[in-house]
């Protein structure tokens, strides 16, 4: 069938978006036309200044309206020491803890040859900038547990380690709080590696 | 462990079918191209998540429909257990483990299967890679960290061998290695551990199993094989010894843009009276060893699960002689096994050969 021009082109516009085949974006499009005006008014105001207005840090390369962030530009937080993650979500994770007072670097991904994604495409001579003034004396690598989060973390911490930068990575295993016995097998044996001396 | 019934929806040729099983042995009879695999393949699908038959999971879905369903009650230390399966041509498939939503890597090992099809008859013959997948299944159905560690192993060689090939066309520097290599050392030898402990086991059980076959007359032994390990004595940790393999043959591996050490490259021997049966076995020995093999399954299954798995016999009768098809009966009986047997011809069966008998005539099933 062939739509009307302009619900054809907000279809389109939809079916680009992540996660979202064409069943899903007709409908969504559908759901726009029965919107208020006003409403529909307001969520594209609200698509155009979320975009306009959030940019990244030039520090952290966060997500940020303001340059530079709020945690970047906060004098009482910890500069001495940064938390390098993979995505801006991860920030939010790592802020909700409320423990931790350092600052962060997003690198924007992870090293993936299958995906083509190597050094020169994530936010490394960013954070390399960052280190030479002397300020920082800890970086905690807080990448994903995964394949290639582990790379991205021992290919920053080879680069770290002459400059005589501590670089740490955060520990995997259980789950606080929970019981030992509701734990899956894979995170027990991780648990296990990872033990320590008491 | 027990299946109590399977109900098919829309799942192959059967477009609605629910079956009570009997706890010892049930045999499907019928002619060729009636459904009668299509029930086993649905017991060995809920214990491993996948067919052995297709990587397409379309194939599962009844012609003409878009949804299909299997769902199978089970006992397990005595306890029912139900694991349910959704397909749908559209969206990803979906398992329910008692009601709960879960994801493959948290079912296998939950309800465990063995399956001796005429396939397995040519695991002694046929190429490495078949050997290495009996083990992986093996171990993987006992040990559900094994299912990880092999899903980031392979994960690794996957990353590292297109890192070599952008290595090849200069598109990278060979520096980024590094990166990898430690992680896949490690990772090699996790696999590696648990499919040596694995072996050293069946080894034990298939020569038991291939002796009371032959009459005291062979022994059978499994032998796990490192590729580019020719001397056999380890004096370095595994780690250690992957760890240098991948620096040795780095140019070699640039070259090729793949990986040549690790446990993706490794094989399993069969020795019958210390003669590779691969090379100079007979036919006769060859199907003794695998019928060992697959009595040694069942033993290793209940060794580390603490009770016998379901055993699936799919259309194997005829491909084993009288004493080994008397020895197989025999073993099953002995041992209480609940057994799911395709077959064309009652002849293999004898007459106290005591089951729930099905006839399949074109995807309907009638108590024979």
């Amino acid at each position: 069938m062939q739509y009307i021009a302009p619900l054809a082109k907000l279809i389109e516009h939809f079916r680009a978006l992540p996660g979202i085949g064409t069943k899903t974006a007709v409908r969504l499009a559908y759901h726009v036309l029965d919107m208020d005006v006003k409403d529909a008014r307001a969520l594209a105001a609200a698509i155009v200044e979320a975009r306009e207005k959030i940019g990244y840090c030039s520090i952290c390369c966060d997500l940020s309206d303001e340059n530079p962030c709020r945690i970047c530009g906060a004098e009482a937080r910890d500069h001495s020491m940064i938390c390098v993650v993979e995505q801006p979500q991860d920030v939010a994770a790592m802020e909700r803890m409320r423990d931790y007072h350092g600052v962060y670097h997003v690198l924007h991904g992870a090293l993936s040859p299958l995906e083509g994604i190597g050094p020169e495409n994530l936010r490394i001579k960013e954070l390399l900038n960052r280190l030479r003034d002397g300020t920082v004396r800890e970086i905690i690598m807080a990448t994903n547990p995964n394949v290639e989060g582990e790379a991205t973390a021992m290919y920053i911490a080879r680069l770290l380690k002459p400059l005589g930068i501590r670089v740490t990575r955060i520990a995997h295993g259980l789950p606080v709080g929970g019981d030992l016995e509701y734990a899956d097998e894979v995170t027990l044996s991780k648990a296990m590696e990872n033990r320590v001396e008491l | 462990m027990k299946v109590a019934s399977v109900e098919l929806v829309n799942y192959r040729n059967y477009a609605s079918l629910s079956l009570r099983l009997a706890a010892d042995i049930n045999i499907f009879l019928g002619c060729n191209a009636q459904g009668k695999t299509n029930i086993l393949e649905a017991v060995y699908y809920a214990a491993l998540g996948r067919s052995h038959r297709t990587q397409a999971e379309n194939e599962l879905i009844r012609w003409n429909q878009n949804k299909g369903s299997l769902r199978l009650n089970f006992t397990r230390m005595d306890v029912e257990n139900r694991l349910e399966f959704y397909f749908d041509r559209e969206k990803r498939r979906q398992i329910l483990y008692n009601g709960k939503n879960i994801r493959t890597r948290e079912l296998v090992g939950a309800f465990n299967v063995v399956l001796f099809s005429p396939e397995d008859l040519f695991l002694i013959k046929g190429a490495p890679a078949g050997r290495r997948h009996f083990l992986d299944n093996e171990i993987s159905q006992a040990s559900p960290s094994y299912y990880h560690d092999l899903a980031v192993y392979t994960r690794l060689v996957t990353q590292r061998n297109t890192l070599l090939k952008r290595i090849r066309e200069h598109r990278s520097p060979a520096s980024m290695l590094e990166n990898w290599d430690p992680q896949l050392a490690v990772a090699a030898a996790k696999v590696v551990e648990k499919r040596l402990a694995a072996v050293s086991k069946l080894n034990m059980l298939a020569n038991l199993m291939q002796r009371r076959l032959s009459a005291n007359e062979e022994n059978l032994s499994l032998v796990y094989e490192l590729h580019g390990f020719p001397d056999k004595i380890m004096t370095d940790t595994l780690v250690s010894w992957y760890n240098k393999r991948l620096k040795e043959s780095v140019e070699i591996d640039i070259m090729r843009g793949a990986t040549g050490a690790g446990p993706h490259r490794d094989d399993l021997v069969f020795l019958v009276n210390d003669i590779n049966l691969r090379s100079f076995g007979s036919q006769g020995q060859q199907r003794t060893s695998v019928l060992a093999l697959k009595l040694a399954e069942l033993e290793f299954l209940r060794s580390e699960t603490g009770e016998y798995p379901v055993l699936l016999l799919d259309d194997v009768m005829s491909e084993l002689d009288q004493r080994r098809r008397q020895a197989l009966l025999a073993f099953i009986r002995r041992e209480h096994i609940q057994t799911l047997i395709t077959a064309t011809d009652e002849a293999y069966f004898p007459a106290d050969f005591l089951g729930n008998c099905y006839r399949v005539d074109h995807g309907q099933i009638t108590m024979g």
